[in-house]
């Protein structure tokens, strides 16, 4: 991620002005940055570093919430791996990750490339395509969308045209997943906003002289949008990503609060909610937090490590 | 600069300033946590409990009418369903801030007793604070654990079969007292066979359920530690669930999934469904037929296996006030002004006060006061002990592992052993 | 896939007319798509209760108002406006914590040489992918042990705290794109650095700020999982809360009121999204690109 890479070494803000030079304005704007610095330092430290500190003791303990948590070294790994329910969780997100985040990002993607043609209208369907990305996460939406992936609601019918009968997916073990999935790709609107900027930012000249040597649309596409607009694609893949291992909210409403049939609807964030808040096994949930948070951070390693090979920076956003 | 340094600590202090009057906000509004005294002498306590909106809205007009009788208590309500209700109860409780009164069952006494949670009643009832006379059926045994009164039933109430009067009455079926399992399924076949509509709704994923069949063969689904059957006895109780639901004789599950949260035999989707007694109110409201209790079928032709169960209520033994909230359930409990407004809601009423005092006049509750008469009268009641700690876990357990049975996702034998495996997780806990 | 440029190369106008056609073809066709479930409820929350799944029309066959009366009375007791007040007030509280406590940190990071700054702004960026889950537990516990549970403030204290390394992030890359010139010749006029971030970078910076103000308000507006942890009355429970009080378990469960319920509960989203739309979209595309 540019952002990442570039930001913070690059000294941006004013060099200190000739009057203030010197040790002591020095010491005066160390003072004044911490100062400002204050609310996060204090919420990093309270909020942010301290519970990963807690949380890392917790996964080490049996912790009920009433006694005190008592040290048992793995026993929560262990357990953790040999659990039916967890092997169960982790392939239901990770179904959740790899089919929804690489859809979504493709209709983003192909929507940001119709609507970066200027025509009439384009503003408003722009909007009108974000707005599922700010309602999506909200329980209204869960309700209505219970009720679509019903039988004999939109759903159905319209699977019954291709011949698919199976009914709806909300009861259905096998299918409920895929009414999440449709959810997250109903929200296509956040990426595809982010595409768009990026889209607009490749320069014109490049294609009208890629037009000259003969390149086709699809060659175009290829040679020129895909290389220009890969650091917002891995910004959007980075991020899509990241939250698709933590969705909660929607899983949870969509299956009427028991993350199933038959734990299909059971993601990571389910499980932990159900050991740590219904059984209050802190210490499990914990350790189930931990091994989510390495996950994440390997997958994130893996993607920045793979940028190198393609994601192109030189003539990039700026 | 010297001035602009000073303003700027100024900003960073307002900001702070801020963020703690958000504190104080807060602090404010939970000043009446574990329940609190003010300066005239008024008390506060905290009284929460599960259940739909009737059930709350008549708790309401009870704490109304105690409010009026006690002008120095005051009473804050606290309600959600059975499930939000245990998980906020389980955090609450576990950092010194549950309830000062809450409903209670027999599936949480010794979890929360074990835990130090719970207020000793008897301890209050000496003090002349409660009364523990008058209660109806030995009901008030329901409360006890160790030899003590941990907590007070307001009802009693049994596991009953709710049927579809009109499908019944169309197949040409009866449900009569000290029928059998078989007459009970050849009946439902009767129904899938003329009505095209399933017998039950997915009878074998009720632990209470389980509880009566294996009562009604001399045991019981919890011993005082554990679980009170084996692990080939679940197989087979799931074995023969799930070829039910194969048949069709049982609803499909995919579709009493779809319906949740209504239920699906007032949604029509079968024409029996096992519950409490006195939940039956639900389906009158939410579905087109009519509805009617029916006997529990049996092993023997004699044995039901029933018992009866009880909401109770219980204090926090941590609470302030431990007089006011004996005077409260004292007054939930005995006075005849709530037993008019509680009805049969959560099962008949305990105490000979409050059962007098109420004459139902509709048909459902009129129906719940027939049903429990005439188990009564069977004379197959039987008693029920607390559960050991962690039966709310397994309550949900066998819930959803039998929910995966019936979906086909696992196989009886495996379904049984992740029950017992998961039992043992939480009786540990 | 059709490329991002229009031709320059002469091409005839009736292949450019069939391509505006096939543009508004493709371009209406996600826009019933993206559309249906919003134009489905509320034509559902309009129709009988029991028509809702049943019904095959999208609209009702003539509509009723009997779901939003049963609104008006309220759930157990607990009127439907006193969750829209909950939210209210969280989403302000939040709103204000994180405009005032991001832009602080944000003009740290973006005006400020101070030692330490690319440390501190390499972690802020880290907590930006750190999963929350982590946090969940312990913060509760934290909140527990303080007694805050059941109030607003283990939902906003983090938004004070400038917790919410997204919008720090925002801003930060906000203010440095604001000419230098500017708070230098600030400076020059004696200013401190507390003044120039009120009278000058802070005005500067209102798009930015809009934006991440829009954004908390609708986040908190949505927030489920904050709500379902921390509060316990009924009496505080905020929309997504009270929504879920009418999916009632153990009651009689009223279908249509719920339906008209989601709605409503929608409908200051939506509004708060037209009126804004341009400042959420632009804010969420710059936070893709500057770096």
């Amino acid at each position: 991620m540019t952002l990442v890479k570039e930001a913070p070494a690059r000294p941006a803000g004013q060099r200190p002005a000739a009057p203030a030079a010197g040790r002591r304005g020095r010491r005066r704007e160390n003072l004044a940055g911490y100062l400002f610095m204050s609310p996060w330092i204090a919420g990093f430290l309270l909020l942010t570093a301290g519970p990963m500190i807690a949380s890392l003791y917790y996964a080490f303990t049996s912790y009920n919430l009433f006694t005190p948590p008592q040290w048992i070294g793995l026993d929560n790994f262990t357990t953790m791996f040999q659990d039916p329910r967890w092997q169960k969780s982790v392939e239901v997100t990770l179904t959740y990750v790899v089919v929804a985040t690489p859809l979504k990002l493709l209709l983003a993607l192909g929507v940001a490339l119709l609507l970066a043609q200027k025509r009439r209208g384009q503003g408003l369907y722009r909007a009108a395509f974000y707005m599922p990305s700010l309602i999506g996460a909200s329980v209204s939406v869960g309700f209505v969308w219970r009720a679509l992936f019903s039988d004999d609601a939109v759903v159905d019918r319209t699977q019954k045209i291709f011949g698919l009968d199976v009914g709806g997916w909300i009861g259905n073990p096998d299918y409920v997943i895929y009414s999440l999935v449709a959810l997250s790709i109903w929200q296509f609107g956040a990426p595809m906003v982010i595409f768009l900027a990026g889209l607009k930012q490749v320069p014109q000249e490049l294609y009208e002289a890629a037009e000259v040597d003969g390149a086709g649309p699809l060659r175009r596409f290829w040679n020129i949008t895909l290389p220009m607009i890969s650091p917002v694609l891995f910004f959007n893949v980075l991020l899509e990503s990241i939250h698709a291992f933590q969705v909660f909210g929607s899983a949870y409403v969509v299956s009427d609060t028991r993350c199933g049939p038959a734990d299909a609807t059971l993601v990571y964030t389910c499980y932990l909610y159900q050991k740590g808040f219904k059984e209050a096994q802190m210490g499990f949930a914990s350790a189930m937090a931990w091994t989510l948070v390495i996950a994440v951070a390997l997958v994130t390693a893996v993607l920045f490590w793979s940028q190198k090979k393609w994601v192109h920076y030189e003539e990039a956003a700026k | 600069m010297q001035q602009g340094r000073n303003v700027e600590r100024r900003t960073i202090l307002k900001a702070a300033g801020a963020s703690l009057a958000v504190a104080g906000l807060g602090a404010t509004a939970t000043a009446c946590g574990g329940g609190s005294g003010s300066g005239n002498g008024t008390v506060t306590i905290r009284y929460a409990w599960w259940g739909g909106e009737p059930r709350t809205i008549a708790i309401r007009k009870t704490i109304a009418l105690f409010e009026k009788k006690f002008p120095k208590i005051k009473v804050k309500p606290e309600f959600t369903d059975y499930e939000a209700f245990w998980e906020k109860f389980q955090t609450q409780a576990s950092g010194g801030n549950p309830p000062d009164v809450f409903q209670n069952a027999v599936g949480f006494l010794r979890k929360y007793d074990k835990r130090g949670v719970l207020l000793d009643l008897k301890t209050q009832a000496d003090a002349g604070n409660l009364s523990l006379e008058n209660f109806r059926n030995g009901v008030l045994a329901n409360g006890q654990v160790d030899g003590k009164q941990i907590a007070v039933p307001v009802g009693a109430n049994t596991m009953a079969l709710v049927i579809d009067l009109k499908a019944f009455e169309k197949a040409g079926v009866e449900a009569r007292f000290g029928w059998t399992w078989d007459e009970y399924f050849d009946a439902l076949q009767t129904i899938q066979d003329k009505l095209k509509i399933a017998g039950d709704t997915g009878y074998f994923s009720i632990m209470y359920l389980y509880d009566l069949y294996l009562r009604q063969n001399g045991k019981a689904f919890f011993t005082d530690t554990d679980l009170g059957f084996t692990q080939d006895e679940l197989t087979q109780w799931w074995e023969d669930g799930y070829k039910r639901v194969r048949s069709g004789l049982v609803a499909d599950p995919k579709k009493v999934e779809q319906v949740k949260p209504k239920s699906a035999l007032s949604a029509g989707l079968a024409a029996s469904e096992f519950t409490w007694d006195n939940f039956s109110i639900r389906y009158e409201g939410e579905g087109e037929s009519d509805y009617g209790l029916a006997p529990i079928p049996t092993t023997d032709g004699k044995n039901t296996g029933q018992y009866l169960g009880s909401l109770m209520l219980s204090g926090f033994s941590g609470t302030k006030h431990p007089e006011e909230v004996a005077q409260f359930i004292d007054f939930m409990v005995h006075d005849p002004g709530v037993g008019e407004i509680m009805g049969y809601d959560r099962g008949l009423l305990a105490t000979t006060e409050q059962y007098e005092a109420f004459k139902p006049t509709d048909p459902n509750n009129k129906g719940v006061a027939a049903y429990e008469e005439e188990v009564a009268a069977a004379g197959v009641l039987g008693r029920i002990t607390p559960h050991p700690s962690g039966a709310d876990v397994i309550e949900a357990a066998f819930l959803r592992i039998g929910g995966e049975v019936a979906q086909g996702k696992t196989k009886p034998a495996d379904a049984a052993k992740a029950l017992f495996s998961e039992a043992k997780a939480a009786f540990a806990g | 896939m059709t490329s991002a440029t229009s031709s320059a190369l002469p091409a005839a106008s009736e292949r450019r007319r069939r391509g505006s056609i096939a543009w508004h073809v493709g371009a209406v066709a996600v826009l019933a798509v993206v559309l249906y479930p919003v134009i489905w409820v509320v034509g559902a929350s309009f129709k009988p209760s029991k028509d809702i799944i049943a019904s095959l029309d999208l609209l009702p066959a003539k509509p009723v108002w009997e779901n939003f009366s049963g609104l008006a009375d309220g759930i157990s007791g607990i009127s439907v406006s006193s969750f829209f007040w909950n939210s209210l007030m969280y989403a302000v509280l939040a709103v204000a914590g994180v405009v005032l406590s991001s832009s602080l940190t944000a003009y740290a990071f973006a005006k400020i040489r101070f030692a330490g700054r690319n440390l501190l702004f390499t972690l802020m960026i880290g907590t930006l992918l750190l999963p929350y889950h982590v946090l969940l537990i312990p913060q509760y516990v934290l909140f527990r042990n303080l007694g805050l549970t059941d109030t607003l403030v283990p939902l906003v204290a983090g938004r004070f705290l400038a917790t919410e390394a997204f919008f720090v992030f925002l801003m930060v890359q906000f203010m440095r794109g604001l000419p230098r010139e500017l708070d230098e010749a600030a400076k020059l006029d004696g200013c401190g650095h507390l003044r120039t971030y009120w009278s000058v970078v802070l005005p500067l910076s209102r798009p930015a700020i809009i934006t991440s103000a829009i954004f908390t308000f609708i986040n908190a507006w949505n927030d489920f999982m904050g709500p379902l942890i921390y509060l316990n009355t009924p009496e505080k429970y905020t929309v997504s809360l009270g929504l879920m009080m009418f999916r009632d378990q153990e009651g009689i469960s009223d279908y249509g009121s719920m339906i008209a319920m989601s709605l409503v509960a929608l409908v200051p989203v939506i509004a708060f999204f037209m009126a804004f739309q341009r400042h959420l979209i632009d804010g969420m595309a710059t936070s893709g690109l500057k770096g």
